[in-house]
């Protein structure tokens, strides 16, 4: 790299910071910054100088998801570098004897697991009639990836019109449809499209025109209502 | 965001990310998440992109909070370098230096029309000011590419000026703001 003035170098460092350059000169910068330290400190001064400005990007709640998605790629990490130092619970001696231990609570563990009928409930939600308080069926979840909604009875169904099955989760801007519902008969939604499902998360089956909602919201009246109860 | 009641601890937070306090990670998720998605938002211009951009810079942070050094900057503003230049780099093989077509312009979101409205935004921060010392074009391509994550040829169509004026502008922007800020 040729001779820089310290005007120069500040530019270059503003316009990296700021990702105006092209990107062959990006990435050259970006590996000089492992060495060159003039170059770091004035990339450092300009990361500090335009920060504030990133208050003009108006914030956007993550989704639900985005928080378990963090969790699980964490937990294929090793531990952060500093936690490899060794500590009090690091020596070899304890490792070793809690190995043994380990290895016996596995054998114990594969043995559950391999034996034991797959997982239980999580989430139980038991809908009531808005009016009567009469439950008319159950929501239940037997992974956080499926839900099945159970008829306790069969209502009749005024004609033309069909009942429609919806959810909401606390901080959720509107409900999200899980399609029309036949009364008396079992249905079983695959949740993958919506975030995991959580406490309190609202279900409903609402009255609506044969076919469904014509807007994508409930617009006919509740028939049943509940919320998601966690079961331990 | 101005709000004086305990300010959120970014230097201890990582410190305690270091020793591997998930609390910690999760602290600052919930505190600082909003608003770093939608700095990664408005330079990906897409939402899922955005969300793998913060999901990639929290396992960063993770990973890099016992290499973090005070010395060379806030914590807030390391955590804020890498969500951007994670954002950056996800859209820079993609569409850098190619002119924006009619779609991406309409993309682009508008900045808002008044510096003085961005002032109750964010405090007194006197970058703000600074800002508002240069003309238009020019705080415009800062604007465009700190923000918005604009190459010059991007800016150069949304401002409708030649090229090797914006790239005259921003150099000059650059200087303006180094001398006013110090």
């Amino acid at each position: 790299m040729k001779p820089e003035t310290d005007e120069a170098l500040d530019t270059l460092a503003g316009e990296f910071v700021l990702g105006t350059l092209p990107p062959e000169q990006h990435t050259a910068v970006a590996e000089r910054l492992r060495t060159d330290s003039a170059l770091r400190a004035a990339v450092d001064a300009w990361e500090s100088r335009l920060l504030e400005l990133a208050a003009l990007a108006a914030p956007q709640p993550p989704s639900l998801r985005l928080w378990g998605r963090i969790q699980r790629s964490l937990n294929e990490l090793a531990p952060p570098a500093s936690e490899r130092r060794a500590k009090w619970w690091q020596r070899l001696g304890l490792w070793q004897a809690t190995t043994a231990a380990g290895l016996a609570a596995s054998v114990v563990l594969a043995f559950t697991l391999l034996t034991t009928p797959p997982p239980a409930t999580q989430f139980v939600v038991v809908l009531v009639a808005p009016s009567s308080q009469a439950p008319g069926w159950v929501v239940q979840t037997s992974d956080s990836r499926t839900i099945e909604l159970l008829p306790l009875g069969k209502d009749a169904l005024p004609e033309g019109m069909a009942l429609q099955f919806w959810t909401k989760g606390p901080q959720w801007g509107a409900p999200v449809s899980l399609g029309l519902v036949k009364p008396g008969e079992p249905y079983r939604v695959p949740l993958q499209s919506l975030p995991p499902l959580e406490a309190d998360q609202l279900f409903e089956l609402t009255l609506e025109k044969a076919g469904g909602s014509p807007t994508g919201l409930p617009t006919g009246p509740v028939k049943f209502i509940g919320r998601a109860v966690k079961v331990i | 965001m101005n709000s004086p009641v305990t300010p959120f601890d970014f230097h201890q937070c990582l410190e305690a990310c270091a020793q591997g306090d998930r609390r910690a990670l999760q602290a600052l998720y919930d505190h600082e998440g909003p608003r770093l998605l939608g700095v990664a938002r408005r330079i990906a211009r897409d939402n899922a992109t955005a969300e793998d951009i913060v999901h990639d810079a929290f396992i960063r942070i993770w990973t890099g909070a016992a290499s973090y050094d005070p010395a060379r900057g806030s914590a807030r503003g390391w955590i804020y370098s890498i969500t951007r230049h994670l954002a950056l780099n996800s859209i820079r093989d993609t569409r850098r230096e190619t002119v924006l077509d009619d779609a991406d312009m309409a993309a682009v979101p508008t900045l808002p029309g008044r510096l003085d409205d961005l002032a109750l935004w964010s405090g007194s921060a006197k970058i703000y000011r600074c800002l508002e010392q240069l003309q238009p074009g020019p705080q415009h391509c800062i604007l465009h590419a700190y923000v918005d994550g604009c190459s010059h040829a991007e800016i150069a169509t949304l401002l409708g000026a030649p090229l090797g004026t914006v790239k005259a502008w921003i150099k000059r922007s650059l200087k303006a703001l180094r001398e006013c800020l110090e």
